[in-house]
């Protein structure tokens, strides 16, 4: 937390490097969320891309209180919401999902577990908020206050999503896969 | 069936995601690209930036101070406060611009973290033309001093919770932007000069901490207010407060009290101090 205030103020000082360290630090995770949120690689890498390139554009504006990882996963979610309606208006239902890699290997853009493969394949079956309401408290790290804020709704009913979410992919789950 | 506690380890733990090689390097390179470019045109965009700042109703009221300090002292001589009071505003503002340094307590509320919030955050100024030092305070406790000399072209940040230090030169903009602080609201003067420029009445007077003070109140166009006390005796502010919602939903509070003027800051500990345990960020 100390290392992340650290590196918000050298990026809002100009850092080249504070900037480098922070997408170092979150490239994973935030393709993770992306990828969790449209079960599509190739939109959660143009996803990513946008975030991080609007986050190096923000210096100005920057805000230095806040979480940098909520901050980055909010982005993540509102562009992902701004993919899905423009994919909506271009072919009227939801994009087909494009690949997963099916072996890691260094040359592919994005490399999952076998494992990890199954679970986002799961967490893409659920509804869209529960799927929000997973990945950004399990994934980013968000608080059920703050999940209710970017869904527009209550502390409540972020915690409903949640939790039937988790009932729906342990009932996919069950025997899966291994803790 | 699992319990719900191993489901969400098994999310958290075992769905994870990797960019490979060729990925992370090409967005890095973009996010590069971007930031230098952003940078290099910012001075292009300065109608945007304008746009941005003027969404913030408590910026306006910076920016209108700033064009009031254009337009200089002089115009505050002509300025009615609009009762018969014992303080004579145009001196205030002539005491003000005099005094070679101040120091005061600061703070606010509305802001984005709580914790920050006043009384539980505030910060302590000293400022004189070119030297500032402001040292941040959340819970009582210090946690971040930074200098910046405007001459020396220098700005130095202390992070006291993690014992790190920052030293930077400062540039051109930066300069600018430190100079110019003298005509924004979260400066003594700047709030001072916009106060008296906007449409303002008399407050009457009351005693703040023991000293006998005469106030103003000013409201902005957009509803946002000022309320400055001026020590009757002394000719210096004691006390002041502002007030505005940002986009209709966010109040915003802002104080500044415990002033000290006319100081010579060369004798109040304003030089750069880097504590020799302190690492380099």
């Amino acid at each position: 937390m100390l290392e992340d205030e650290l590196l918000k103020w050298k990026f809002k000082r100009g850092s080249d490097e504070a900037l480098t360290l922070i997408y170092e630090k979150y490239l994973n995770s935030m393709l993770t969320l992306a990828l969790g949120l449209l079960n599509d690689a190739g939109a959660a890498e143009d996803v990513v891309q946008d975030v991080f390139v609007a986050f190096a554009q923000s210096r100005r504006s920057f805000q230095l209180w806040g979480s940098l990882s909520g901050y980055l996963a909010t982005s993540v979610v509102n562009r992902v919401r701004d993919y899905k309606r423009r994919q909506r208006r271009l072919i009227g239902r939801d994009a087909e999902p494009r690949v997963y890699t099916d072996r890691p290997g260094p040359e592919q853009a994005v490399i999952l577990t076998e494992q990890a493969q199954l679970l986002a394949e799961a967490v893409g079956q659920l509804p869209e908020e529960q799927r929000e309401a997973v990945l950004l408290r399990l994934k980013a790290g968000l608080k059920f206050r703050d999940i209710a804020k970017l869904q527009q709704t209550s502390v409540n009913t972020a915690l409903s999503r949640y939790r039937y979410g988790l009932e729906r992919l342990r009932s996919m789950l069950d025997g899966e896969v291994e803790k | 069936m699992k319990p719900i506690g191993s489901i969400e380890e098994v999310i958290r733990s075992k769905l994870n995601v990797t960019a490979g090689p060729a990925l992370h390097d090409r967005v890095l390179a973009r996010v590069r690209h971007a930031k230098e470019q952003f940078e290099t045109t910012a001075a292009l965009r300065e109608p945007t930036i304008r746009r941005m700042i003027m969404k913030n109703s408590m910026v306006k009221l910076g920016i209108a101070a700033v064009i009031v300090a254009v337009l200089g002292i002089g115009i505050v001589e002509f300025l009615g406060t609009g009762g018969t009071s014992g303080v004579v505003w145009a001196d205030v503002a002539k005491n003000v611009e005099a005094s070679p340094g101040v120091i005061f307590r600061s703070g606010g509320t509305g802001l984005r973290n709580p914790i920050d919030d006043w009384p539980n955050g505030y910060r302590i100024t000293w400022r004189s033309a070119a030297v500032t030092r402001t040292d941040y305070y959340r819970g009582g406790q210090m946690y971040r001093t930074i200098y910046t000399n405007a001459d020396t072209k220098t700005v130095i940040a202390l992070f006291h919770d993690a014992r790190k230090y920052n030293k930077e030169a400062m540039s051109d903009e930066q300069v600018q932007r430190a100079r110019a602080d003298k005509g924004r609201w979260t400066d003594p003067q700047g709030l001072l000069n916009l106060c008296l420029s906007l449409e303002h009445h008399a407050l009457g007077q009351k005693t703040i901490d023991g000293v006998l003070c005469e106030g103003i109140e000013a409201t902005g166009p957009d509803g946002s207010t000022g309320r400055l006390w001026v020590g009757v005796e002394t000719g210096y502010p004691v006390l002041a407060k502002i007030e505005g919602i940002d986009d209709g939903k966010v109040r915003h509070t802002g104080t500044m009290d415990q002033f000290r003027w006319n100081v010579d800051l060369s004798a109040e500990g304003i030089e750069p101090e880097i504590p020799a345990d302190y690492e380099p960020l």
